[in-house]
């Protein structure tokens, strides 16, 4: 399987900052620090399971 | 004036805070923020202080060396008073155990509770939050990463020194020392206030990435397969001998939208190398090359000054390997000067805070 990771972070900026620019900036940072980098995920990358993981467990709280 | 800053060098704990009360008599104090050299006892420092301004919300730690308007100090207490025209509501909590995430959120139904708002729900242009912990924890990143997943309100800060002795460290509030713990306060600022991260580096070519590493203790153990102290080296063109003595010159760095967030070397261990903040595995971080701190803070200052307009007080949050490359420089004067015309008050730090845990970085909140 192949995109989830991409479609988990895109839902989690959406959620977060809606359409706030600024915002998006600043989440797409703490995922940086948190070593995962947004940019580096398509709708074609493999669903690795470590960084789905990471994200389940961020999404909890990101809500 | 709604804001006055003022540093003691006085001896004794309590000459210091009776000449801290003469600075700050006229004004009806909201809030006290003060950095504490460790040569002052941390019990006695912090009850004083809170005696001293009872109807007060006071808070601070000890510190690597202070900073006052104009002036880079050793051995003093810095302090910063605010009334209620530049606070209007200010609230503090004491995570005890900064290794356990339920402390932050124990911390933000306080502020919740207080506030009378989800956390969540708090505009970020009207509340602020300040972080300091303690900064042989070794756990900033989990606090400062927790806060940043439960609210958009930014926390910005530093990590509390000792005098470079590296034996223990202190944060002060409600009249007592914790250690192990963090102090979290929100603010709900009444004038506008903004933020500064400056750290005086460029990004060079060369990239490193984190393959395999020791998150827990911010030990990484490989770059781009290869054992990362050999690794680091060769970036640098290097023998891996002479690595450690570019630590300082050279550290790295993840760089977001051209902004590098510092993750500074402390020591190479059996060819793996520790940092002084986390790194993860899978990050990508750029080798880093020091420029002029003193032109760079200055260019900060100055595009703060041109946002707001006018500066009404400032808090520095500033690397104490900042302060260390200033002192060998010679440039602390030069350095202090910079904040010679509005109060300002602030320490050296065993790590800055801003979005997330940094090094060699300033971190600070600007008040309009």
């Amino acid at each position: 399987m192949a995109g989830k990771i991409k479609s988990m972070i895109d839902s989690i900026i959406e959620q977060r900052a809606k359409d706030n620019v600024m915002l998006q900036g600043v989440i797409r940072t703490k995922l940086m620090l948190k070593g995962i980098d947004p940019k580096k995920y398509t709708h074609q990358s493999d669903d690795d399971p470590a960084i789905i993981s990471k994200l389940e467990a961020l999404v909890k709280d990101f809500k | 004036m709604n804001i006055v800053s003022a540093y003691s060098t006085k001896e004794s704990v309590e000459s210091v805070v009776q000449d801290l009360q003469e600075q700050f008599k006229g004004l009806d104090v909201k809030m006290v923020v003060y950095y504490s050299s460790s040569v002052h006892d941390p019990e006695t420092i912090s009850r004083k202080m809170q005696e001293a301004f009872p109807a007060a919300t006071v808070f601070g730690c000890s510190t690597a060396g202070e900073i006052a308007s104009g002036k880079m100090l050793k051995n003093s207490v810095t302090a910063m008073a605010f009334n209620a025209e530049a606070i209007e509501e200010v609230e503090v909590a004491v995570v005890e155990n900064v290794q356990d995430d339920a402390g932050v959120e124990q911390a933000f139904a306080r502020f919740e509770k207080k506030f009378g708002k989800p956390m969540l729900d708090l505009n970020p242009k009207s509340y602020v939050g300040i972080i300091l912990v303690d900064g042989l924890s070794g756990a900033e990143e989990r606090v400062i990463d927790k806060i940043g997943d439960l609210t958009d309100v930014t926390f910005i800060g530093g990590s509390a020194g000792d005098d470079l002795k590296f034996q223990a460290t202190h944060v002060y509030a409600n009249g007592k020392s914790y250690s192990n713990a963090a102090i979290l306060a929100l603010l709900k600022p009444a004038t506008e206030f903004s933020f500064i991260k400056t750290q005086s580096f460029n990004a060079l070519c060369k990239k490193l990435v984190v393959t395999k590493a020791d998150e827990a203790k911010r030990e990484v153990i490989e770059f781009d397969h290869q054992p990362a102290a050999a690794a680091y080296a060769e970036a640098l063109g290097i023998p891996v001998e002479e690595a450690a003595g570019r630590f300082m010159h050279n550290p790295v760095g993840l760089v977001i939208d051209g902004e590098p967030y510092v993750r500074s070397p402390q020591q190479i261990k059996e060819g793996c190398m520790l940092f002084y903040c986390g790194v993860v595995e899978g990050m990508e971080l750029s080798v880093l090359e020091s420029t002029n701190i003193i032109e760079d803070t200055r260019k900060a200052l100055d595009e703060a000054k041109a946002k707001l307009g006018s500066i009404s007080g400032l808090i520095n949050f500033n690397c104490i390997l900042r302060t260390l490359e200033l002192e060998q420089k010679q440039a602390t004067d030069e350095y202090g000067a910079l904040f010679a015309d509005f109060p300002t008050i602030g320490f050296s730090t065993y790590g800055e805070q801003f979005i997330g845990h940094l090094n060699q970085t300033a971190t600070m909140l600007v008040f309009k």
